[in-house]
């Protein structure tokens, strides 16, 4: 093998300080000949390794009105792969207590598995098996789609809460990718055929799109012979990266009325686009988000739940992708508080654009990110992740190592135009509301033009005339 | 009763061969514990790993410590110790938690409610007096509590009313038990919601929120003699109770099968399955975790290849266990396709156990359980949360935090006969109760179309 093609890096290790002062553990990085891209970190408190393969792409490589391809595709590859049947792929992994899953998202799909570090070599054969030799077999693949229908039909028969970014997403971002349905619905997912997942796997899927961490208790330099040999030699994709445009804002309130006839509350979901995962003010962005509606003393959650008890939970969140995603607002109250609760709901966010924050308020929030920063880098899944999160967007080390700089920085000043330039203002919201449509129907229309589907039907979306 | 009887004979097995897997575990003799003048213990598992602790009080109550009239109370009185105290407003506790960096939250189950707090190691005193003051000061606040039963009525529609699942779970749980407690769901029934009392919130935090009926779990980057000092500067001085009275109601054998029928719009049916089997503590427990874990645990497990990969008579399928202080529940559960036949699926389940019964596993099945086992162990460790959890488990349940890291080991001790025995045991029929969730009409036909 070609080792000398590898450059290894050693990054530097700080001690752990200060609240939120940590530094991600010494990485060491290497490109394989294929243009995959290699981090490895050794952590030895457990006998367990995970790894995380990031393939960019993702759903927007989907061919157009078939939404959900990649997703089946990422499910096809773990039913039969390399000398192993769907049955046999399956025992391997977990006759040894392993894990292995493959999902799609919207700009890169990943498979993500964790082993004890006895059964690591096993663990790279089936990573390997899955993504180079996919048996994509014809049966297979007619119980991966029926299967992901159904799962579709049983969520609407769940909770609320876990299909709202599905509308909303799709409300917000009609007409762009960002709005389509990563894991498909029902009716996209009826037209996908297997020639569309192996097309998928020709020009979506190759060694150069790879971003390989693997995390825990191994030897950094056997684990790169190995990865290089399991994965260096791979074809790159066929087609270029699939990129998505930069979205257009929301103006005005569209309203979308999603009726489920039995629900005694309403779920609704306030959005507009928010901002990348690189965007320099992502920070204060995240300063700011965590007093409207990112923690427990939020202002949403203060209002809603605390001092009405409307609620169980109020909040907010920006879902980042390389361009801007969706700032979304959501909550649930019962049917006959609805209008109560939305109005709340938006005066809050008036409030934030015309009163902006305190000194006392920006101090609690940095005190709470740099303090609530160390557990969300503390696993050996959580590093691969962020270690591959880091690589996929270009960014460095330092998006770790400097977090708590970059927290401290955020003055009065950046508060101030991140409020205005990154929160959307009370009359331009995309709106998504579950619900009763018969008892909230006509009190809804204050808020801007109603458009109404059922929540049985096969989209996530109206359809557009 | 002849389960029971097989637990009791199984237990005298696994005393021989229990300590031959007992994994080194980095850090573990540095955990201390330290029980206070007034009862209440502290263990403390010194991390460095980041800069940070978790700090998890366990109380010995939950909705098995309830009764008519005040049902859902230790749930309603979990959100309650985060609404004011005597020397805070309400609100207070968790502002200066959030503004020093620091993050909580709390559950309640049938048996405990454990308060968790993750914080920088640096504010390690602030939570101590944050979480003392609620323990000594607790203030009822008759606003709040009109407000909170509406934020705990909102966590009862979105669980349970609007979830088929949670509804079905629900009226099962109600059925399976005709006498214990565990028949009370822990977000409560709807009447009690309206209909508690200031009155029956202080009863309660005087008989279960005293130090003698806590256990705390602190684990991170502290010295445990720091920890004690604080302990002993904000903790001991808390009056202890007298001990809360006992659970004593035992739930009598099942006499015959009991089934009932939801009806509810579903596109997806449900179908689960509920046996009386044993308490936490007991060898059962294990026996059953290792039981179910190979009938409906992951991909290649029993009931997923037949019903769902096979003979397509499921969506999803899925086994809980409830493992508490008095004997629970172990579940086995469908979601069914829609416009599919639920009389099929119970079928096969009833095939596959029937068949587990009858052979018991394979020894590659039981290797699978006890690798998932101390996986499942070893990811628990992870991280700092984790271990908090974990000690507190088998602290509570099992009465000492030491037998985790036995738990490995009591893995390795079970055996295929053991498996096939529970499997004949405790999965009869007349144990069961079955529930079946369903609409009454027929799928729409665009929901058909749709899942061609």
């Amino acid at each position: 093998m070609r080792a000398h093609l590898l450059s290894l890096l050693l990054m530097p290790v700080a001690a752990a300080l200060a609240a939120g002062d940590v530094k991600l553990p010494a990485y060491q990085s290497a490109t394989l000949p294929n243009g995959a891209v290699v981090a490895l970190v050794e952590k030895r408190d457990t006998p367990l390794v995970s790894m995380n393969v990031t393939v960019r792409g993702g759903g927007l490589g989907d061919p157009v009105g078939k939404d959900g391809t990649a997703s089946l595709y990422t499910d096809l590859i773990q039913k039969g792969a390399g000398n192993r049947t769907a049955a046999q792929f399956a025992e391997a992994i977990e006759n040894v207590g392993g894990a292995l899953s493959a999902s799609a998202g919207t700009e890169s799909f990943g498979v993500n598995a964790s082993f004890m570090s006895r059964d690591v070599d096993l663990m790279l054969e089936l990573v390997a098996d899955a993504l180079q030799r996919p048996r994509l077999d014809a049966s297979e693949f007619e119980k991966a789609r029926t299967l992901a229908v159904q799962s579709i039909v049983a969520a609407k028969d769940s909770d609320p809460r876990a299909l709202m970014s599905s509308y909303g997403d799709a409300w917000l971002f009609r007409g762009h990718p960002y709005g389509r349905a990563v894991g498909g619905s029902e009716a996209s997912l009826a037209a996908v055929k297997l020639d569309d997942i192996k097309r998928y796997y020709a020009e979506q899927v190759g060694g150069d799109r790879m971003i390989i961490t693997v995390v825990g208790d191994f030897d950094s330099v056997t684990m790169l012979q190995q990865l290089e040999r399991a994965f260096g030699t791979w074809r790159k994709a066929g087609a270029p990266v699939p990129t998505a445009p930069t979205p257009a804002n929301v103006t005005g309130r569209p309203v979308l009325l999603v009726d489920k006839p039995d629900a005694t509350q309403t779920y609704f979901w306030l959005g507009n686009v928010g901002a990348s995962r690189t965007d320099p003010a992502r920070t204060a962005q995240s300063v700011v988000n965590t007093v409207f509606g990112g923690r427990f003393t939020s202002m949403l959650n203060t209002e809603l739940r605390v001092k009405s008890g409307l609620t169980y939970g109020a909040s907010s969140s920006f879902n980042r992708g390389s361009q801007p995603g969706s700032f979304r607002i959501g909550s649930y109250t019962e049917t006959s508080k609805t209008i109560q609760a939305i109005d709340m709901t938006l005066d809050t966010l008036a409030r934030l654009h015309k009163d902006g924050l305190g000194a006392d308020q920006l101090k609690s929030s940095q005190s709470y990110m740099l303090g609530q920063f160390p557990p969300s880098i503390e696993t050996n899944g959580q590093i691969a992740a962020r270690l591959a999160d880091m690589l996929f967007y270009g960014l460095g080390p330092e998006d770790v190592n400097e977090y708590a700089q970059r927290v401290m920085k955020v003055d009065a000043a950046a508060v101030r135009s991140t409020i205005e330039q990154s929160f959307p203002q009370p009359d331009n919201l995309a709106i998504v509301l579950i619900g009763d449509a018969a008892k909230i129907r006509d009190a809804v229309k204050k808020y801007g033009p109603v458009t109404e589907m059922k929540l049985t039907d096969p989209r996530f979306a109206p359809v557009t005339k | 009763m002849a389960w029971s009887a097989a637990g009791l004979a199984l237990g005298l097995i696994f005393g021989a061969t229990a300590q031959a897997a007992t994994p080194e575990v980095p850090g573990a003799d540095q955990i201390v514990t330290r029980t206070l003048p007034n009862g209440m213990k502290l263990v403390v598992w010194p991390d460095k790993d980041i800069p940070n602790v978790a700090m998890y009080t366990w109380y010995r109550v939950g909705s098995r410590n309830e009764r008519p009239g005040i049902t859902g109370i230790s749930h309603f009185f979990e959100h309650m110790m985060f609404n004011g105290t005597k020397t805070r407003a309400p609100g207070e506790f968790d502002r200066v938690m959030e503004g020093n960096g620091g993050r909580n939250n709390a559950y309640t189950s049938s048996d405990v409610t454990v308060y968790q707090n993750w914080f920088p190691s640096s504010v390690t005193g602030l939570i101590f007096d944050l979480e003392s003051d609620r323990m000594r000061n607790l203030d009822f606040n008759a606003e709040k509590v009109e407000s909170e039963r509406g934020v705990v009525y909102s966590e009862r529609r979105s669980s349970v009313d609007n979830d088929n699942f949670g509804t079905l779970i629900e009226q099962m749980q109600a059925s399976a038990y005709v006498a214990h407690p565990y028949q009370i769901p822990v977000i409560g029934w709807p009447s009690d919601i309206e209909g508690w009392k200031v009155t029956d919130l202080q009863d309660y935090y005087r008989q279960y929120y005293a130090p003698n009926n806590a256990v705390m779990f602190i684990v991170g980057d502290v010295e445990p003699e720091e920890a004690f000092k604080l302990a002993d500067q904000y903790l001991a001085s808390i009056p202890a109770q007298p001990a809360p009275p006992a659970v004593t109601t035992k739930e009598p054998p099942q006499l015959g099968e009991r089934r009932l029928r939801i009806e509810r719009d579903a596109q997806t049916p449900l179908i689960a399955m509920a046996w009386h089997t044993g308490a936490a503590a007991e060898r059962e427990a294990r026996v059953m975790e290792v039981l179910l874990s190979i009938l409906g645990d992951g991909d290649s497990s029993r009931l997923y290849q037949r019903l769902v990969e096979k003979e397509q008579a499921a969506v999803d399928v899925g086994t809980q266990f409830d493992a508490g202080f008095d004997p629970g529940l172990a579940w086995v559960y469908a979601v069914v396709p829609p416009g599919g036949d639920v009389t099929r699926t119970e079928k096969l389940i009833d095939e596959e156990i029937a068949r587990l019964a009858q052979d018991g596993p394979t020894p590659v099945e039981i290797t699978k359980a006890r690798n998932q086992a101390l996986v499942g162990f070893w990811h628990g460790l992870e991280t700092i949360s984790g271990k908090a959890q974990a000690l507190g488990q088998y602290e509570v349940f099992h009465g000492d935090y030491r037998k985790l890291f036995d738990a490995p080991a009591e893995y390795e001790s079970i055996t295929a006969e053991d498996v096939k025995i529970a499997a004949a045991t405790v999965l009869r029929r007349e144990n069961r109760t079955v529930g079946v969730l369903e609409s009454k009409v027929e799928p729409t036909a665009q929901a058909r179309e749709g899942a061609k």
